[in-house]
């Protein structure tokens, strides 16, 4: 499966600075998008970056097994967010760095256990997991609940400069 | 020395953007023709030509390319677009689509930029709202010839609109009496009057907005320009109004990208 995505870079910088702030305990933080889809005609499908919400310091929780995860509060608001569009729902982090990111053993266990709740909410959208670097992102996303990810081919910060790269 | 040390300082990775570029031209009159071949000089990769029309006499007073043989054989304006290009650069790759821009949409919402060269103002709107929605930075010209005491003025503007910045709308381009006017009458000095050294004055401003946009050639490239055009006088400069915009475009709010009520069932993906 062919999947694309475009995010304004505007955005993306205010991702990129939101996610670098500390955290009282979370080593790393996390933030989601809302998505538009379009279909290509070639048969991929194009995700259109709507916007992003922070999630909110208390609903951070302490995790012995990783460090800190974020609680239901914060899946709940962004379900909420993406909800009253019709948007699916990304959830999304930094690993820092420059180059192509890769998400962690965790990240993968993790993305598969919650993003497919998302369907429940909103089955009629794609939903996926993405990381950034400071230069790059990766993702994947699903198109069923109860189906496998499927990797980002390419992704566009689209803005001035444009920036266009392979995500695999 | 080989076609591109001249060009550059546009800057190390420039040739592989170029080259790695979508762009799609809408309109291919007056305007849309000179920045077709301004794309093939500064070698983009894919040009996307859309306009349903062919050539007719009245058009050889500006459409570059176009010859009287073209009138004579009455030639589609793509065709005409799609030699010209090729004549400057073999490797460029051409998708001509001879048809309104409403039927060629999915080959524009997958462009990097896009080109409007459109004379209806309601056309203008339509484009613009519909690369909001796709996240596509519109680069729009359009020029007019005013009847005034003094004889004729000649007025243009060059427009780059892309989200988080004003649209046509926001900027007073589009604008409900301007689209009556539009509707009850064109122009003040005869039906459609255009000629080509304005186009070509515009045509490379708006050339100039897109690879700035491609290539790091700019320390601070724009998202946003409102660039206005006297053509009695013969300057270009920023427009007084994209300085007063107060921010927050109201009319195409981030909700709204995407195909309207996208739905992932009854689709097949490759």
């Amino acid at each position: 499966m062919k999947l694309y995505l475009k995010a304004p870079r505007s955005l993306v910088l205010q991702i990129r600075t939101d996610l670098n702030r500390r955290h009282a305990f979370a080593h790393e933080r996390v933030g989601f998008l809302t998505v538009g889809a379009s279909l290509l005609d070639d048969g991929a499908l194009l995700l259109i970056v709507r916007d992003y919400s922070r999630v909110d310091d208390a609903d951070y929780e302490e995790d012995p097994s990783c460090g800190a995860r974020i609680g239901g509060g914060a899946f709940r608001k962004a379900l909420e967010r993406a909800y009253r569009a019709r948007s699916g729902l990304v959830h999304i982090h930094s690993h820092g760095g420059p180059g192509l990111p890769v998400f962690s053993k965790i990240d993968l266990k993790s993305g598969k256990e919650f993003v497919p709740g998302f369907f429940e909410a909103i089955p009629s959208m794609p939903h996926g997991m993405m990381v950034l670097s400071s230069d790059r992102a990766a993702g994947l996303f699903w198109l069923h609940k109860r189906g496998a990810p499927a990797p980002l081919r390419s992704v566009a910060f689209v803005g001035a400069p444009l920036l266009k790269f392979e995500a695999q | 020395m080989d076609w591109y040390s001249r060009q550059s300082f546009l800057g190390h990775e420039s040739r592989h953007a170029l080259h790695a570029a979508r762009i799609a031209v809408v309109g291919l009159g007056g305007g849309g023709s000179h920045v077709c071949q301004q794309l093939a000089h500064v070698e983009v990769g894919k040009i996307i030509a859309i306009d349903p029309d062919r050539i007719g006499a009245s058009n050889l007073n500006r459409l570059v390319g176009g010859t009287r043989l073209d009138v004579l054989l009455h030639r589609r304006k793509t065709s005409i677009a799609k030699r010209q290009i090729r004549r400057v650069n073999p490797n460029a790759r051409v998708l001509a689509c001879p048809h309104q821009w409403q039927k060629c949409l999915d080959v524009l919402k997958w462009s990097d930029i896009v080109i409007g060269c459109l004379d209806r103002v309601r056309a203008k709107d339509e484009l613009d709202a519909f690369c909001r929605r796709y996240l596509i930075p519109f680069v729009d010209i359009g020029m007019d010839v005013h009847q005034i005491s003094s004889g004729y003025l000649i007025a243009g503007q060059v427009v780059l609109s892309f989200v988080g910045g004003p649209c046509l709308r926001c900027l007073g381009v589009v604008t409900d009496t301007v689209l009556a006017d539009e509707a009850r009458q064109y122009g003040a000095a005869g039906a459609n009057p255009q000629v080509v050294w304005p186009n070509g004055v515009l045509a490379s401003s708006a050339v100039g907005l897109a690879i700035q946009i491609l290539t790091p050639w700019q320390q601070l490239p724009v998202e946003a320009a409102f660039l206005q055009y006297d053509g009695n006088v013969g300057t270009i400069s920023e427009s007084h109004r994209l300085a007063a915009w107060s921010g927050g475009c109201p009319h195409y709010p981030a909700e709204q990208r995407g195909d309207p009520g996208f739905r992932l069932q009854g689709h097949s993906f490759a």
